[in-house]
């Protein structure tokens, strides 16, 4: 046991190399976000930013959905770095919760506002696959940009690092979304904006692992 | 750090070199003096980190002997630990203490040592169940059989190359992920998949399709 230990030990140090530390959560977080501004910037500008914006950003009705949604992808973001370092604790993986729910609930309550105004026909869902395209068009490779800035994660915590990232890419993907069409009913927001999330982060957490450990980690 | 140091540290039963450890200079010192040795370890010097790692393995030790009873698990545990700790040695951030990083990795390995055992003993049948088919003459015949074939097998994968040994020996035999088995011998994913391809085509070869 000792001998094995020690043949290791004396093998690790001969292929030492210097390594650069990694920053601190709150550095990276800053330094993903400027990375997610761009990105949305850019998509925004190519896609065309929807007519009424300014009109609904005055009304302030859709402010609350995109606030949360932004607090969401910003603490999942935060949270993956935390839980990307080894003594961090698991409960870091809680910090975006109340954030996504106040988020689903601000969808829901679009909802029922909806169907206070319309009706059944507020509960009328049609296909919206742009909107799927759009968040993970935009999610997934800012998810793998997140699993570069966390590469440190792959041998340890890569599942909920992974997953984590995929939340914070497509909710704030969601938030780039919001800004380029609007949804005629609430429904199809919770539906769509809310399904394209899930698809990001459970494609984040089933495949990111393998991209982190292949792809970017120390072999 | 003198190896002589080391030596003792490597030899002396785990809670006995910690208490010596702690006694000799207190915690907070040795926290900041392994801190240094890992900044040290973090800019590429390797003396540093390799008496840093001599120093911590007690505690390595002890973290996976708490979690896994068997020793030669929780050394094979204490292996991945020092792997891990070396392909993460970036995260590591001087303006905390050292122990809590180490630690926390230790038990991370120690606790997938625990998963993977109960995975395999989940697909491992049950011994019982393979003793009536053995009873009676046939059985003693069909017995002889097989022990025959486990010996050919045997000595059919010593004769493989280290490399394709190896392979086969973590991914079919201890039936470990791809991922673990690459943390166990260092060799990587794809040369791990390249190593067992070629051992179960040189066995295929030897003994002829898997019915």
């Amino acid at each position: 046991m000792t001998l094995r230990s020690e043949d290791l030990i004396r093998q690790l140090a001969a292929n030492l190399r210097p390594v650069q530390r990694v920053s601190h959560p709150a550095v990276a977080t800053a330094a993903w976000l400027a990375i997610v501004a761009v990105v949305i910037a850019l998509a925004v500008l190519v896609s065309g930013p929807r007519d009424d914006l300014a009109e609904r950003l005055t009304w302030g009705a859709d402010l609350p959905q995109i606030f949360a949604a932004t607090f969401t992808g910003i603490l999942a973001a935060f949270a993956a770095f935390q839980l990307a370092l080894p003594e961090r604790s698991g409960r870091w993986a809680l910090l975006p919760v109340v954030a996504a729910v106040a988020w689903i609930a601000t969808m829901g309550a679009g909802c029922l506002q909806d169907l206070a105004l319309l009706g059944p026909d507020a509960w009328r869902i049609s296909m919206s696959m742009s909107c799927l395209a759009f968040i993970a068009g935009l999610g997934v490779p800012l998810t793998v940009a997140m699993l570069w800035l966390a590469r440190h994660a792959a041998w340890l915590r890569a599942g909920p690092v992974a997953a984590l990232g995929g939340l914070s890419a497509a909710a704030l993907a969601s938030v780039g979304l919001s800004s380029v069409h609007g949804m005629d009913s609430a429904i199809r927001v919770l539906l769509w904006h809310g399904m394209s999330v899930l698809v990001v982060a459970m494609l984040a957490a089933l495949l990111g692992p393998r991209v982190m450990r292949r792809g970017f980690a120390a072999p | 750090m003198s190896d002589g140091r080391a030596t003792i540290c490597l030899e002396a039963p785990a809670p006995l070199a910690l208490r010596d450890t702690t006694l000799a200079e207190g915690r907070d010192a040795r926290d900041l003096r392994w801190s240094r040795m890992m900044v040290a370890a973090q800019a590429g010097d390797a003396r540093s980190y390799a008496a840093l790692l001599r120093e911590c393995l007690p505690l390595l030790l002890a973290v996976c002997r708490a979690r896994l009873r068997d020793a030669t698990e929780a050394d094979d545990a204490v292996q991945d630990t020092l792997l891990t700790i070396h392909r993460a040695r970036g995260s590591y951030d001087p303006a905390r203490p050292l122990r809590p990083w180490l630690v926390a990795i230790a038990e991370r390995r120690a606790l997938d040592r625990i998963r993977s055992r109960s995975r395999r003993a989940r697909r491992e049948a049950p011994v019982d169940e393979a003793g009536e088919i053995t009873s009676g003459e046939r059985g003693v015949e069909t017995e002889l059989d097989a022990q025959r074939a486990a010996a050919k097998l045997r000595s059919a994968i010593e004769a493989l190359p280290l490399a394709q040994r190896t392979a086969l020996g973590l991914t079919k035999i201890q039936d470990l992920s791809l991922a673990e088995a690459s943390l166990r011998c260092g060799m990587s994913v794809s040369a791990l998949k390249v190593a067992t391809h070629r051992a179960m085509h040189a066995l295929r070869r030897r003994f002829g399709p898997e019915n």
